[in-house]
Formats: structure tokens, C-alpha cells, sequence
């Protein structure tokens, strides 16, 4: 095993798969900065490119754009409260509260610290894991996905604090909106209103850069002016302060790594799960949640460490068994197909050499994007002095031509354009919008696994108590659901002592 | 500006229309089989009960104040968005609008510069100058990421096409 491991690092060395690696990490840097592209759409559009290419080096270049996507990500996240990709959207809710509080470069050396130690951390679990994976995945049924759904759901309500009510409601519409389409169970379709874009359901990358880019530059060009106040604002002075604040939390970034690797693990979860568990998990072990939502670095290191760590574990499902964990890894195993390695248990024995230099190629591009994004912080960085009536058109029209380009339908720039719109009123009427996504994001998931486990179970809900893992999961449910409760009991008496006294 | 129970009627108005939308989305799913209803129909019967809930918090009644200082503590008080002039917020839904059916009808190449150009020249009152250099560079850019690099087939336009 060590030999392979030495020979994917040796075969990274060499000069050509260097060039294609740094290629695309800066291909993901740039992809990951523009809001709606993403990973899946660049991998997407690079795979015809990777044909000639070695298979070393098309996996450096696709290692390279999926360890580069999310710091470039976090930067906008941070800077214009504008995710790169869906994962970062969970960084807006910390990130973007300090940048107005002039802390961007704290919020981005903490980022990219995080970014760069998930990435290790999800690569030595790869490492560790990969060996053992089918024991790992043959441990998780349909009872333990829907539970893992439904976690991420409940945790929704819980950690927009002071706004419960409100995150439930757009939790209910995000699940109303996930169940236009065609359904897995039945075979027929639902709520399309005989619209044939729709039979596929609604889809996610258009709407998420309707729901934050169109949305966040509506929201701007009506309050006018820019979104750093003064020059003062954008002083990236504490960039240095922000790295080493990552290793200041390290229990933090150690959390969102090992949440990170562990959803990476099993497939058709996602890296939005990923991001937002680890940040629910931070805010629950918190002693000060209240600081959350209003630029607390914790809530902008759990993400992005989780995010990072996630893509590493994704890889494990991917190649053992051959399961995407998500549309970024199911386009990456075009590439793999493409070089004549087919996903499952023989490729790690016929292929080891590649995979150890993609897992490889994979962590050498979170440090690098890290550095990168670090030095061209302070440039973008000017973006939130730019007045929001110039940089708002230009947003908006990158971002629907982005969606465009997603799938080359132009329905998808309507369906921007229409979630653009719920977007800004639900910043108007303050509603929050993750709760939304994490919804539209999940419910798939849990409505195929929902009915196979009652399947399984002869339609008793016994199913899910009867098995170990899923009666952990039930476990972590219910204390989700009631944690705000036991909180707020718990801090009863004290709260009643300071009145009295 | 009109209130109910000491609320200005604007702010019921998303819950009210969620509402509807909810009724008609249960209507639809009591139409399917039982299998294929399974999961939208609690999901329906859950957003009604939630917007009632949210339609009650927002009062300023004694139920409606306890259930915001129970379920929304923070909504009213850090998070509530000022309030800008209808006009202008209609304005921004306007460009927004605009621009998707000038894409739909007359594809990228000629709805990019146009909508930069416009959006800043008459929403945003930038000079004729700063609009037209930033029209010509968006659209340049555009076609050199998406057309050039990317190799995307730009959309020509439903005027201009069979698509």
C-alpha cells in the first residue's frame, strides 16, 4: 500500500502534471469566485479538454479545479455575501458579518487556513478509509439516509437562532419546490404543470444563483451605495491574524474535518450537508450562540474545513463503489471513464497509482488555492468598495449567462431569474434562505430512502430503531430538535439569579 | 400605511400568498396516487400550519407577541429590513425582468450589452461613458469565458433561432 501511496506522490512531481494541477486550481480559484459556476460546471466543461491528456494528468487537472473551487468560493462568500458555489453559502452567515465589520482578512486567512488543513485532514482520512470503505458504506441503508436527511433538515430550525418560525417555513417551501418532478418511487410526475424543463425537478445550480447572486445584487442596487462603507472597511490587515486564529480553534477545524469526511463518505449526501452540519454542530457546542450569524470567526472556519475535507472522503464512494457523492463527483467520473478506469472495487486494485496521484493532486490544490486566494484577497478584496450600481448589472449578467451555460438551456435563466426574485423577498420580508436550500438540497434524498425503509419495514416506523446506526442517527435527531430547549431550561436559573440580583 | 392588529398589512402579505399557493399545491397532490402523495401531502398540511403560525407571530397581539418572542425572537429586531421605496424596489424587479425576456428573445450577445448599459445608465444614473465602456468589457468578457474558453454555444435568441 505505502508503495503506492509514494508512487501516486513521485508521478505527481513531475513537471507536466505540476503545470496541469496549478492549471486547475487556478481554473477552480476563477470558476469558484463567479457566482453560479461551480466545480460540476467546470469539470463539466473541461472533460472533452482532459481526452488527450495522460490519465495522471487529467486527474491533476480535475484534482486541481475541485481542490481550487471552494476557496475561491469562500472569498466572494466572504467579501459580497455571495456564495461560489453552495457549499460557501453556509460561510455568508459569519463571513460576510465581518467583512462589513472590516474583518475580511481575518474571515479569509481563517478560510483559507481551514481550507488547507480539511483538505490534509480529508486526505489522510482517504488514505486511512479507503481500504476499509465497503465495511464503511455497506454499514448505511436506506433507514440510515433518511434519517441523515432529516438530521439535516431539523437542523435547519435550530441554527437560525432567533428565527425558527420563519427558517421552518422556508424549510417547507424548499420541500414543496423539491417535489416538482419526476419521482424515483412512482415513476410519474408531479406538480411540472406540463412544463417539460420541470420533469427533471427544479434545478438546483440555476436556482441557487437566483436565490443568492441575482437576489443579493437586487437587494443592493436598491440600498445603493457600496458594500464596504469606507476604504477602512476593506483594510485586509489581519489576514496573518486570521490563519493562525484557524489553529487558535483547532477543535473547530479538527469538528468540520471529521463531519466533513464522514458525509463525504457516503454518497448522494453533498457538500452543502457537509458545510451546514458542521457549522449546526459549532453552533450547539458553542458557549456564546447568540455571536453566530454576526460574525463569529468559528462560523466561517467550521464550513470551509468541512467543505474541503468533504471532496477528499467524497472520493471514497466514488471510486470503491463507483456512487457519486454528488453532481461534482458524478461528473468526475466521466473523466475516469473517459481514461479507461471504470469506478468500483477493481479500479482500486488496476489503478492505484492514479488514484494515490489524483488524491494527491486533490490536497496539493486545497494548499495551493489557499496561498493563491490569500494573495489576490486583497484585489478582490476592492470589489466591496466598487459601487453596487456598477457592479450589480455586471453580477447579474455573468450570473444568467452562467446559468445558461450550466446546462445550455435557456429555461435555466428564467428559473434564476424567478428564484432572483423569491430570493429578494425573502431578504425583504426576512426570511432566511438556507433553510430553503438545505431543503431542496435534501428532500430527494429523503423521500426515495423514506419509502424504500418502509418498503424494508413493512411500513412500520420500527425500521428505524431497530437498526444500530439508524438508532444513533434517531438519537441525534431528537437531541437536535430539542437542544434550543434544553439550552434556554438550562440557562433558566441562572437568567432568573441575575434578574433577582 | 394600512395595519391589521398593528402590523402593516404589506408585511401578512408573503404569508397570505405562500397560503395559496400551499392550498393549490394540496389540491394537486390530492390528485395523485396515494404512493406518489405519500410525502407531498404532509409537507402541504406542515406549510399550512407553519403560515398560520407565521401569520399569527406577526400581530401585535398578545398570542402573536408570545409566539414571536418564542419562535422568532430575533425576526423584529436585528434582521428586519429597512424599508425602501416601493418604486424603487419595483425598479430593480423591472431591470431583472427585463434582461431574462431580452435574453429569451434576442439571445446573449445582444441582451448583455444592452441590459449593462441601460441598467447603469438609467437605474443606476452612471454617464454615458462609464456605461458604454462597462457594456463593451461585460460582453467582451462574456464572450471570451463562455464562447471562447468555455465553449459554450451562446444562445442566439428565440427571434433568432429554431431553438
Amino acid at each position: 500500500m505505502l508503495e503506492f501511496w509514494f508512487s501516486g506522490f513521485v508521478s505527481l512531481l513531475q513537471p507536466d502534471t505540476i503545470a496541469f494541477l496549478i492549471l486547475g486550481m487556478g481554473i477552480g480559484l476563477f470558476v469558484g469566485v463567479l457566482p453560479g459556476l461551480g466545480g460540476t460546471t467546470a469539470l463539466a466543461l473541461l472533460t472533452p479538454v482532459t481526452y488527450g491528456l495522460e490519465p495522471v494528468s487529467a486527474l491533476a487537472l480535475a484534482g486541481g479545479v475541485m481542490g481550487g473551487v471552494p476557496m475561491g468560493g469562500a472569498v466572494t462568500a466572504i467579501l459580497l455575501n455571495t456564495p461560489g458555489q453552495t457549499a460557501n453559502a453556509v460561510t455568508c452567515l459569519d463571513g460576510y458579518p465581518l467583512a462589513q465589520q472590516g474583518k475580511a482578512g481575518l474571515a479569509i486567512g481563517a478560510a483559507a487556513s481551514a481550507n488547507a488543513i480539511g483538505g490534509i485532514i480529508g486526505t489522510i482520512s482517504v488514505l486511512a478509509i479507503l481500504p476499509v470503505a465497503t465495511e464503511l458504506v455497506l454499514a448505511f441503508g436506506p433507514p440510515e439516509f433518511f434519517l441523515i436527511a432529516l438530521l439535516g433538515l431539523v437542523l435547519v430550525a435550530t441554527t437560525t437562532r432567533g428565527k425558527m418560525l420563519r427558517a421552518l417555513v422556508a424549510g417547507a417551501l424548499g420541500l414543496m419546490i423539491a417535489s416538482i418532478g419526476y419521482n424515483d418511487v412512482t415513476g410519474g410526475q408531479r406538480f411540472t404543470l406540463g412544463t417539460e424543463y420541470l420533469w427533471d425537478g427544479v434545478h438546483l445550480a440555476p436556482a441557487l444563483v437566483g436565490l443568492f447572486a441575482v437576489a443579493e445584487m437586487m437587494h443592493l442596487t436598491i440600498k445603493g451605495g457600496t458594500i464596504a462603507k469606507a476604504d477602512s472597511d476593506i483594510q485586509i490587515t489581519n489576514i496573518g491574524e486570521g490563519l493562525f486564529e484557524t489553529f487558535r480553534h483547532w477543535p473547530t477545524v479538527l469538528r468540520g474535518s471529521i463531519i466533513g469526511t464522514a458525509v463525504g463518505a457516503i454518497p448522494g449526501v453533498g457538500v452543502t450537508v457537509a458545510s451546514f452540519l458542521s457549522y449546526s454542530m459549532t453552533v450547539q457546542a458553542s458557549k456564546d450562540p447568540e455571536s453566530f450569524g454576526k460574525g463569529n470567526i468559528k462560523g466561517v472556519i467550521a464550513p470551509e474545513a468541512a467543505i474541503n475535507a468533504k471532496d477528499g472522503a467524497a472520493l471514497i464512494p466514488t471510486l470503491a463503489f463507483g456512487l457519486p457523492g454528488g453532481a461534482e463527483m458524478a461528473v468526475f467520473m466521466g473523466i475516469l471513464i473517459l481514461h479507461g478506469m471504470q469506478p468500483g472495487p477493481l479500479i482500486l486494485m488496476q489503478h492505484q497509482s492514479e488514484i494515490y496521484s489524483l488524491i494527491w493532486a486533490l490536497t496539493a490544490s486545497c494548499i495551493l488555492a489557499s496561498f493563491v486566494g490569500l494573495l489576490f484577497a486583497r484585489p478582490l478584496a476592492r470589489l466591496t468598495r466598487i459601487d453596487t450600481q456598477l457592479l450589480a448589472p455586471v453580477i447579474i449578467a455573468l450570473s444568467l449567462v452562467g446559468s445558461y451555460a450550466i446546462d445550455m438551456v435557456i429555461e435555466n435563466v428564467i428559473l434564476s431569474a424567478v428564484f432572483g426574485v423569491i430570493g429578494y423577498l425573502m431578504i425583504r420580508f426576512d426570511y432566511p434562505r438556507i433553510t430553503l436550500v438545505v431543503a431542496l438540497v435534501l428532500a430527494a434524498l429523503a423521500e426515495r430512502n423514506y419509502h424504500q425503509s418502509m418498503l424494508m419495514g413493512d411500513e412500520s416506523w420500527s425500521i428505524f430503531f431497530t437498526r444500530i446506526p439508524s438508532a444513533v442517527l434517531v438519537i441525534f435527531v431528537i437531541f437536535s430538535v430539542l437542544s434550543p430547549f434544553i439550552r434556554a431550561w438550562l440557562r433558566r436559573p441562572a437568567a432568573a439569579g441575575a434578574s433577582s440580583a | 400605511m394600512k395595519r391589521a392588529f398593528g402590523t402593516p398589512v404589506v408585511d401578512y402579505v408573503p404569508a397570505l400568498v405562500m397560503l395559496a399557493v400551499t392550498v393549490g399545491y394540496l389540491a394537486i397532490a390530492y390528485t395523485y396516487t396515494p404512493q406518489a402523495r405519500l410525502f407531498p401531502v404532509p409537507v402541504g398540511w406542515l406549510m399550512l400550519a407553519l403560515l398560520a403560525l407565521d401569520v399569527v407571530s406577526r400581530t401585535k397581539t398578545p398570542i402573536g407577541e408570545s409566539l414571536t418572542r418564542l419562535l422568532n425572537p430575533a425576526a423584529e429586531v436585528e434582521g428586519a429590513e429597512p424599508r425602501y421605496p416601493v418604486l424603487r424596489q419595483l425598479s430593480a424587479l423591472l431591470w431583472v425582468g427585463l434582461f431574462t425576456a431580452a435574453l429569451v428573445l434576442i439571445g446573449i450577445m445582444y441582451a448583455v450589452p444592452l441590459y449593462v448599459f441601460g441598467s447603469m445608465r438609467f437605474h443606476g444614473r452612471k454617464s454615458y461613458q462609464t456605461s458604454l465602456i462597462a457594456a463593451v468589457c461585460v460582453t467582451a468578457f462574456t464572450w471570451v469565458l463562455f464562447a471562447f474558453a468555455l465553449q459554450v454555444e451562446l444562445y442566439p435568441g428565440a427571434l433568432f433561432s429554431d431553438f
